[in-house]
């Protein structure tokens, strides 16, 4: 008999999703405050530093994607596959940015 | 002070990937005996890893603008130019991923296959990132250090 039970918690899927797009806006944030500084200064003016605003802004937006997308299905090897994905890509936007621009 | 802060944001960022190795080997075992223990050590992680954050958080705006000034004087610039851009970013997904391990490890483990392959991947994704966080932190210690050698010889 099979006792397996495959289905994720609702909050699994939703803040994966969240995971994966925040990754992806954390790498895009960069390279918008680098080529802009008119992007770098707005975001040291709202908080005193750059980097803070930059955390502040992925970090919320986790949360409020964690809840916006509570009722998206999407299959577990689908999710694991975008997740390991998107983070491989948005970690190597980030290194080959600085690499080139650096 | 400052290398008190520095010393503690290291000692979390390793406490955090260890937690997540734990997470890993437990994981790859999962059981009725080890599922609760698999759930503390991933919140344990995650606060961890938040320490960590903040923690280094204080310390890059509050101390590094001096180190940063020794380091691009120095024969070391790419310790600040390259090192220290990507590592205070790539941390902000580590942060990201370290959150996630609890959530993901709150469901059965036992019973769904899924859950377990999802935690083993997250949990994986942790130290790898991790450790080239750490390397990186070494090269900017390092940067500063050759620089204040340079300065005295």
């Amino acid at each position: 008999m099979d006792s397996q039970n495959n289905t994720l918690s609702k909050q699994t899927t939703s803040f994966g999703l969240s995971l994966v797009v925040c990754s992806l806006v954390n790498a895009l944030l960069v390279i918008a405050k680098e080529i802009s500084p008119a992007v770098q200064s707005a975001m040291q003016k709202l908080t005193g530093h750059h980097w803070v605003t930059h955390s502040a802004i992925v970090v919320i937006l986790f949360i409020v994607l964690g809840f916006f997308f509570a009722n998206v299905a999407i299959s577990v090897n689908r999710l694991i596959k975008t997740i390991v994905t998107c983070v491989l890509i948005s970690g190597l936007i980030i290194v080959g940015f600085y690499l080139i621009a650096g | 002070m400052s290398e008190i802060i520095l010393m503690a944001h290291v000692l979390f960022g390793v406490a955090c990937i260890i937690a997540a190795v734990w997470v890993f080997v437990d994981v790859l075992n999962a059981s009725e005996r080890n599922q609760k223990r698999i759930q503390w050590i991933s919140r344990a992680a995650a606060i961890f890893m938040w320490i960590a954050f903040i923690i280094g958080g204080y310390w890059y705006v509050v101390f590094y603008p001096a180190d940063k000034a020794i380091i691009l004087k120095g024969p070391w610039p790419f310790a600040h130019e390259y090192f220290m851009e990507t590592k205070e970013h790539l941390v902000i997904m580590l942060l990201l991923l370290v959150t996630y391990l609890p959530i993901a490890a709150s469901n059965n483990l036992v019973a769904n296959k899924d859950a377990r392959r999802l935690v083993l991947w997250v949990s994986a994704l942790v130290p790898l990132l991790g450790l080239m966080i750490e390397g990186h932190g070494a090269v900017i210690a390092m940067g500063v250090k050759v620089a204040l050698l340079a300065k005295h010889i």
